[in-house]
């Protein structure tokens, strides 16, 4: 069995749960929700064992699909966030049923699986085109589940907003990719890495290409000045929906970028300064633009939008500083390991806030107060999660900071380090105001709050990777090492 | 004689035109249809370039397979985004983006 036929079967079975969920209303929304997390399960398993060859793919989709590490990485990286995205959706289904617009969850709980498959398939892409189909098949996917709990005004707003942006940057992107071809003659990656190294080509008709591009991609990853939309539909849409935002869509948007940037800063290309510089300017003022609102943020959900912003910059500074010489990995396996950390602990945030909103308690700060001794246990996995996203050494979030930083110092791009350590403290700063907000004295109720076994397990799981990340990182590194050669072969 | 230029002059205007309505507009239907026209301009960008570039005499197709792949997407596009539209009229009788200015921030 190929990967290849693992997405279609995922397709298939996000289909079959929409239309179950439509046709055969006694089966439970829960029990809908548990399938599509067994399907994601058995399918990262099936991947494990699947063929990774390419000449086991079927001969109609090999020139347009790749199988390396990074792909692979990706593909597996999909499939965890959306069984723990569903996982969100299936605790919280009570809150979530009381906003859609049947009061029923069909497509919020089958949508998940076609969005993984846009995922799993983006990771693969050789060229443009498929880039483009895999890219939208998420994007609108993310429409519906962003307005799917439509009676909430918030929700319909964010899904507004999304809906907006979203098509302009699609519109953005195409004429980028337009361009591109009209420099380079080709729209795979391949081809456009060969064609930045051609004198033959123009220069101004290639880099206005680049531009809108990479302006159509930094809308999706949320890079500045690309990211207003962000906090508005982060707070709006449904809490699972927005760690799946917050983590898978940025995730998919974060391959496509390692592999565009890859052809364009191949080997003896003529454009390497303006697209460094690009993306060293767009990762200061992202991680500035994200860090600053933060700390005047009284909502966590808006708070953890602008720290996902915040993140943002720092990866966009991953990929601008290439391989180092003082690691294995390169720039694509440092965002990779980033974004390998960067999910345990914002699942693990959504998952608090998720909990907390079907006890009736909203995501603002004042409204965490107390939580220590309401139930201790997720005070505590809060902490480590916040812990984590602000870089506490110990903890995979410092890891991930740690490479970054690393590899930027190795280039000496000290003007963008300087805003990246003026984010990071100012991250400090706001992460631990809601821990603070956690143990304060003063709360308005003594309720304790509950939480099934089965959740405390993942929860707890979830902690426990972060910790175990930030003791001993090894067995993730020498995975992603591997990409290294791969990247060396396209020409670095 | 119509060159590469004239049809690129068209596309860069109908772009410009398209990004400038969906700023400046605040009518959520026109803003709409100002982005299904940023993506026409990309199509016929897409288009031109690849019959100006030809192989063998022949233009390079697979340029004009992805104005195809777009046409289809923005087609799913307005399925789903005039949905949305119909629910935001629902909900607040009206469709104007000041409707939707909630969050703000």
């Amino acid at each position: 069995m190929s990967a290849f036929s693992i997405e279609v079967l995922l397709a298939l079975l996000g289909l079959a749960i929409v239309l179950a969920a439509a046709f055969l209303p006694a089966v439970s929304q829960r029990t809908l929700a548990w399938t599509g997390i067994a399907g994601s399960v058995v399918a990262l398993l099936l991947l494990c064992g699947a063929s990774h060859a390419e000449s086991s793919l079927p001969a109609f989709v090999a020139p347009y699909y790749s199988l390396d590490t990074l792909s692979l990485f990706y593909k597996a990286f999909a499939l965890v966030i959306t069984a723990l995205v569903l996982w969100l959706i299936a605790e919280s289904d009570s809150t979530l049923s009381n906003y859609s617009a049947d009061g029923k969850l069909g497509e919020l709980v089958g949508l998940p699986l076609i969005v993984c498959t846009g995922m799993m398939w983006m990771a693969s892409a050789k060229d443009l085109v498929t880039v483009f189909v895999s890219l939208e098949l998420v994007t609108v996917a993310f429409y519906v589940l962003v307005a799917y709990t439509r009676k909430s005004a918030l929700s319909l707003e964010a899904g507004v907003k999304y809906l907006i942006l979203g098509a302009a940057a699609t519109g953005v992107l195409v004429f980028g990719a337009a361009w591109v071809y009209g420099a380079t003659g080709s729209l795979s990656f391949e081809g456009i890495a060969k064609g930045v190294q051609n004198a033959a080509v123009n220069k101004s008709v290639l880099l206005f290409g680049i531009a809108f591009l990479l302006a159509g991609l930094g809308f999706k990853v949320a890079a500045a000045p690309f990211h207003m939309w962000v906090p508005d539909v982060y707070q709006g849409a449904p809490t699972p929906v927005t760690a799946f935002l917050s983590v898978g869509s940025k995730a998919s948007g974060f391959i496509v970028l390692t592999r565009v940037i890859d052809a364009l800063l191949a080997n003896g290309s003529r454009v390497t300064s303006e697209v460094t510089n690009l993306l060293l300017i767009s990762a200061a003022i992202t991680v500035l633009l994200g860090s600053l609102p933060a700390i005047f943020q009284t909502s966590v959900k808006r708070l953890l939008a602008y720290s996902s912003i915040s993140h943002a910059g720092f990866l966009l500074l991953a990929l601008a500083s290439r391989s180092s010489a003082r690691f294995d990995i390169t720039s694509g396996g440092v965002v990779a390991f980033y974004l390998a950390t960067y999910l345990p602990m914002t699942v693990l945030a959504f998952f608090v806030l998720c909990v907390l909103r079907r006890q009736g308690i909203g995501d603002s700060l004042d409204e965490l107060k107390g939580l220590g001794r309401r139930s201790p246990l997720l005070a505590l996995l809060l902490t480590i999660a916040m812990a984590s996203l602000a870089g506490l050494p110990l903890t995979a979030g410092f890891l991930g900071k740690m490479l970054v930083f690393v590899a930027a110092v190795d280039h000496g791009y000290w003007g963008v380090i300087g805003c990246a350590v003026i984010g990071a403290a100012a991250g400090f700063y706001y992460y631990f105001k809601v821990i603070l907000a956690i143990y304060t004295s003063e709360g308005t109720t003594e309720e304790p709050v509950t939480v099934s076994i089965a959740s405390k397990a993942i929860a707890t799981a979830l902690a426990a990777i972060i910790l175990i990340l930030g003791l001993y990182p090894r067995p993730l590194q020498k995975v992603l090492a591997a990409p290294a050669a791969a990247s060396v072969a396209l020409g670095k | 004689m119509i060159t590469l230029n004239h049809y690129l002059f068209v596309s860069g205007a109908l772009f410009a035109l398209g990004l400038a309505g969906v700023v400046v507009r605040r009518n959520i239907l026109v803003i709409y249809m100002c982005l299904e026209m940023m993506l026409s301009s990309a199509n016929l960008a897409l288009v031109a370039f690849s019959r100006f570039h030809l192989t063998d005499g022949l233009p390079d197709y697979s340029a004009q397979a992805l104005v195809f792949f777009t046409i289809t997407v923005a087609a799913a596009e307005v399925a789903v985004g005039l949905a949305i539209i119909v629910a935001v009229y629902r909900a607040k009788n009206s469709i104007d983006v000041e409707s939707v200015t909630k969050m703000q921030g």
